[in-house]
């Protein structure tokens, strides 16, 4: 009779808990409502905190318990909260209007996940010692995945507020990224990365609506005169 | 003797509290000048110290400057080589220093003399340091330092659109001429596993052919643009007139020299014997340069212009010297290498003095005339003396005529050309007869320039009100050209005894030492080294022109005092009142030149008459004539119409957009990641 505490039971935990991470970061790129793209941030962040919470109860890493509480509360319940009295007190709710269309966007993104896979698994095949406390690559993978589809996501929409949402989930993708191959960082560095994303949504925050005021639009792409 | 590292870094220390005094005395005219000038004085009198110590024991001193960044090592070598172009540096900076006392103190802009002094002591400095440095890395940021120095005293009266242009292009060229020094600088650090000088020396020999080639190539091509050599000498006739004349002098005289000096170091250090090709290349260009810098010399009006053109002639000299030193190199003849590197050495010293001694005097023209136009001028001699004969002793100098200094090294340069063609059997001999030839010419074209630029600019009547009201400049100008022109006259009479300099320097390149072959009759001949070769004495000629002088007045007080003297006034074809507007321009007299040689010049000419009446009667004339410009126009005008056109296409690239920019950054990312996956 396995212990319920079994390391392996909780990979497998985490690797299904990645998976579902990594499905809502592709329906975030595909698909257009604003709102609903905040949610599925929130409910990705959740996820998020419930996988360092488990990497905290089956390996035995109590300081993780830490970043899953702030992760808990920053991303996934202040953050959203923050982004969605924006949204009502600029007075839109529309539709997102990518570059690219929605199916395009999933194969895109499927793409960009066989890609994740290929780079994480030589990043295991050139260290075969790996430390045995580290996790299966599988999350590793989804992680790098994360971030590069946040990014083509960036880059698909018009709006500096779906922007500021993309490179949020990006973020997600480097903070899976530190728990899967270390446990997290030291207390004091987590700290400083969760100060940091408030500050930076603050200050997007902030900008989305100056951008607004001045330019009567969210859309970036309209701002080309800056160039030289 | 005092030690000579202790002498060497005072000398910098010196330029260095220079440059701080420029600094701290930015709005104040009369201490920056007395304090920058002032240092840069004695710094350029501990730096001659330290060469002529140097240059006295033969020997190499090497030490790092207590200074720097850890990595690199900032050390400093002199040995001979870089001692003579110290040597040179020094004497420029002197007199150069001196004159600028002057020459500053009644400027129309006093405010900004503390920022001369500042960039031109940090010039000194780097020059210094340029000629030292004994590692790849210090060398190229002790050169760039000098570029950006240079540079800022070309664009120093800047509110003039032309000067701004012309610091550009200097800027441009300058950084063009560095990438290619530091892709060679690389090949050889690569093969000697190091960054030191001492690594390189005949290293270069020992590479393949390929590479060898290339690494030639290249620096000469990197120092040639700092030289000025045809055809890329388009920035010196541009940014050598528009700089303040002080700066002018000392960048004609020694700026451009730093050029030479690493072809120099690169040539008889880093290679041992050099491919036969190499040395051709270099006489080749040198002919070139000096020809067609001369004539182009000769249709300039300019009159800092025409002398910027005879420094790129002066630089095809010297590089006659060094290709016919390496071609001897090659086809194994040591002592005649010996011979044809101690004449382009020596000119170069000669021209450092000599030319920077006329720009002082054309800095002093035009102090007194406020323009370069030779046209405007006229009659000055009678206004500025001392100036006028300084200027003459340049001239002379420069033309090449017995018994000054330019007449020697060009001699020597012919002795070595002339012996050249029995040094091989193969068709290649034909080019030293060739090049003599071509040399002899140029020296003629450039006495007939300097008849026109000191003739027009000096003699006859003053063609403008300006020329008219010029007056003699202050007593630190002229002492500044008396020193130089003294250095003309004993660099010329006192060649033999001033020879023996040059064995160190030829002990290390080629290991021959020359100066008992080439001195004969207790110093007072020169012979060209073999017994069939000529001879000549600068003292001798100097003392027959002296005793030719007294026959005159000897035949006068024989016989003068008893015949009747009339004096009437100067012939004038039977028309009466003689004004400026009879005088031969300078336009007149070079259309000769431009008549014979207007395949190259290509003059195009144009007479507008305007009349009321007849045709024959016209009530004004308006004349123009120019000269095209071949190397901006088929050679500059197509690659910079090529370099924007492709610089428009990339414009797309910046499209503004920060989805582009996040796009490329995206396939940038992807790319290298893969990459890295696969590798």
């Amino acid at each position: 009779m396995h212990s319920v505490l079994n390391p392996e039971f909780g990979d497998k935990i985490v690797t299904l808990t990645a998976a579902m991470v990594l499905v809502l970061q592709i329906a975030m790129a595909a698909q257009r409502w604003l709102v609903t793209n905040i949610r599925i941030f929130g409910l990705q962040s959740f996820l998020l905190a419930f996988i360092a919470g488990t990497i905290a109860v089956f390996n035995g890493a109590p300081h993780l318990f830490m970043a899953a509480v702030l992760t808990l509360l920053v991303k996934a319940i202040l953050v959203p909260i923050l982004l969605e009295r924006l949204v009502d007190r600029i007075g839109i709710r529309q539709e997102i209007e990518p570059f690219i269309n929605a199916p395009l966007s999933v194969l895109i993104s499927g793409a960009l996940t066989l890609a994740g896979y290929i780079v994480s698994e030589s990043i295991y095949r050139s260290d075969p010692h790996t430390s045995s406390a580290a996790l299966g690559h599988n999350t590793l993978a989804v992680a790098i995945s994360l971030f590069l589809i946040g990014f083509f996501t960036m880059i698909n929409r018009r709006k500096a507020l779906t922007q500021v949402l993309a490179l949020l989930s990006l973020e997600n993708g480097l903070f899976l990224a530190t728990i899967s191959l270390t446990y997290g960082m030291p207390l004091i560095v987590e700290l400083g990365v969760f100060f940091d994303v408030l500050v930076a949504v603050l200050v997007l925050a902030i900008l989305v609506y100056r951008i607004r005021e001045t330019f009567d639009s969210m859309d970036v792409s309209r701002m080309r005169r800056l160039q030289g | 003797m005092p030690a000579v590292d202790l002498l060497f870094n005072a000398c910098l220390s010196v330029f260095l509290a220079g440059a701080v005094a420029g600094l701290v005395s930015l709005w104040r005219p009369a201490g920056a000048r007395f304090l920058a000038f002032g240092l840069a004085l004695c710094g350029s009198l501990l730096d001659i110290a330290a060469s002529v110590a140097t240059l006295a024991q033969g020997s190499t001193l090497l030490w790092n400057l207590p200074c720097g960044v850890p990595v690199f090592s900032w050390s400093v070598r002199l040995d001979p080589l870089s001692a003579y172009f110290c040597l040179a540096l020094g004497i420029l900076g002197a007199a150069v220093s001196i004159y600028s006392f002057g020459y500053l103190r009644d400027w129309k802009k006093p405010r900004n003399a503390g920022a001369l002094g500042f960039f031109y002591n940090l010039l000194l400095l780097s020059l210094v340091l340029v000629f030292t440095a004994a590692n790849a890395f210090f060398f190229l940021v002790a050169w760039e330092v000098m570029a950006l120095a240079t540079y800022c005293l070309v664009s120093f009266e800047h509110e003039k659109e032309e000067t701004r242009q012309a610091g550009v292009l200097f800027l441009i060229m300058s950084h063009a001429g560095t990438g290619l020094q530091l892709i060679a600088f690389l090949l050889l650090a690569v093969a000697a596993g190091g960054l030191d000088f001492s690594s390189f020396h005949l290293l270069a020999s020992r590479l393949p052919a390929g590479e060898q080639g290339a690494i030639f190539v290249l620096f000469f091509l990197g120092f040639g643009v700092k030289a000025g050599i045809i055809p890329i000498h388009v920035w010196l006739p541009a940014a050598h007139p528009v700089a303040p004349s002080n700066i002018s002098a000392l960048m004609s005289g020694i700026v451009i020299k730093a050029g030479i000096y690493g072809m120099a170091r690169v040539f008889f250090d880093f290679f041992d014997v050099p491919p036969l090709w190499a040395g051709i290349l270099v006489l080749a260009i040198g002919v070139v340069s000096a020809l067609l810098g001369v004539l182009y010399a000769l249709m300039e009006h300019d009159l800092k212009r025409l002398l910027a053109y005879h420094s790129i002639e002066n630089i095809g000299i010297i590089l006659i010297g060094f290709g016919a030193a390496l071609m001897f190199h090659s086809l194994g003849h040591p002592t005649l290498a010996a011979i044809a590197l101690i004449a382009g050495l020596y000119h170069t010293l000669n021209h450092a003095i000599f030319k920077c001694l006329l720009f002082l005097g054309a800095g002093a023209v035009l102090h007194a005339t406020h323009t370069r136009n030779m046209e405007k001028m006229g009659g000055l001699i009678r206004k500025m003396p001392v100036t006028a004969f300084c200027f003459l002793i340049g001239a002379v100098a420069i033309s090449g005529l017995p018994p000054l200094n330019g007449f020697v090294s060009e001699w020597l340069t012919y002795q070595a050309l002339l012996a050249g063609f029995g040094t091989t059997q193969s068709l290649t001999r034909v080019m030293f007869p060739l090049a003599g030839a071509l040399l002899a010419l140029t020296a003629a074209l450039a006495a007939a320039c300097f008849v026109k630029a000191f003739g027009i600019t000096f003699l006859a009547l003053p063609r403008s009100a300006e020329a008219e009201q010029a007056r003699e400049t202050a007593f630190s100008m002229r002492l500044g050209m008396a020193i130089l022109a003294v250095g003309c006259v004993v660099l010329g009479l006192g060649a033999s005894w001033f020879l023996p300099v040059f064995d160190p320097i030829t002990q290390q390149a080629l290991g021959v030492r020359m100066s008992s072959a080439l001195v004969a009759s207790n110093g007072f001949v020169i012979s060209a080294g073999s017994p069939r070769s000529g001879t000549i004495s600068t003292v001798g000629i100097a003392a027959s022109l002296l005793l030719l002088s007294i026959v005159p007045v000897l035949l006068w007080l024989a016989w003068g005092r008893r015949s009747r003297r009339t004096s009437g006034p100067v012939w004038d074809c039977g028309l009466p009142g003689l004004t400026a507007a009879n005088e031969y321009t300078a336009t007149a007299f070079s259309k000769p030149l431009r008549m014979i040689f207007s395949a190259l010049y290509r003059p195009r000419r144009e007479i507008q008459a305007e009349f009321e009446v007849s045709p024959y009667y016209p009530t004004a004339i308006r004349f123009e004539s120019e000269i095209e410009p071949a190397f901006e126009k088929h050679l500059y005008d197509p690659i910079k119409e090529r370099i924007l056109a492709l610089a428009n296409r990339m414009r797309a690239l910046q499209a503004g957009s920060i989805h582009a920019y996040l796009a490329y950054i995206f396939i940038t990312l992807i790319i290298l990641l893969l990459f890295g996956a696969r590798g």
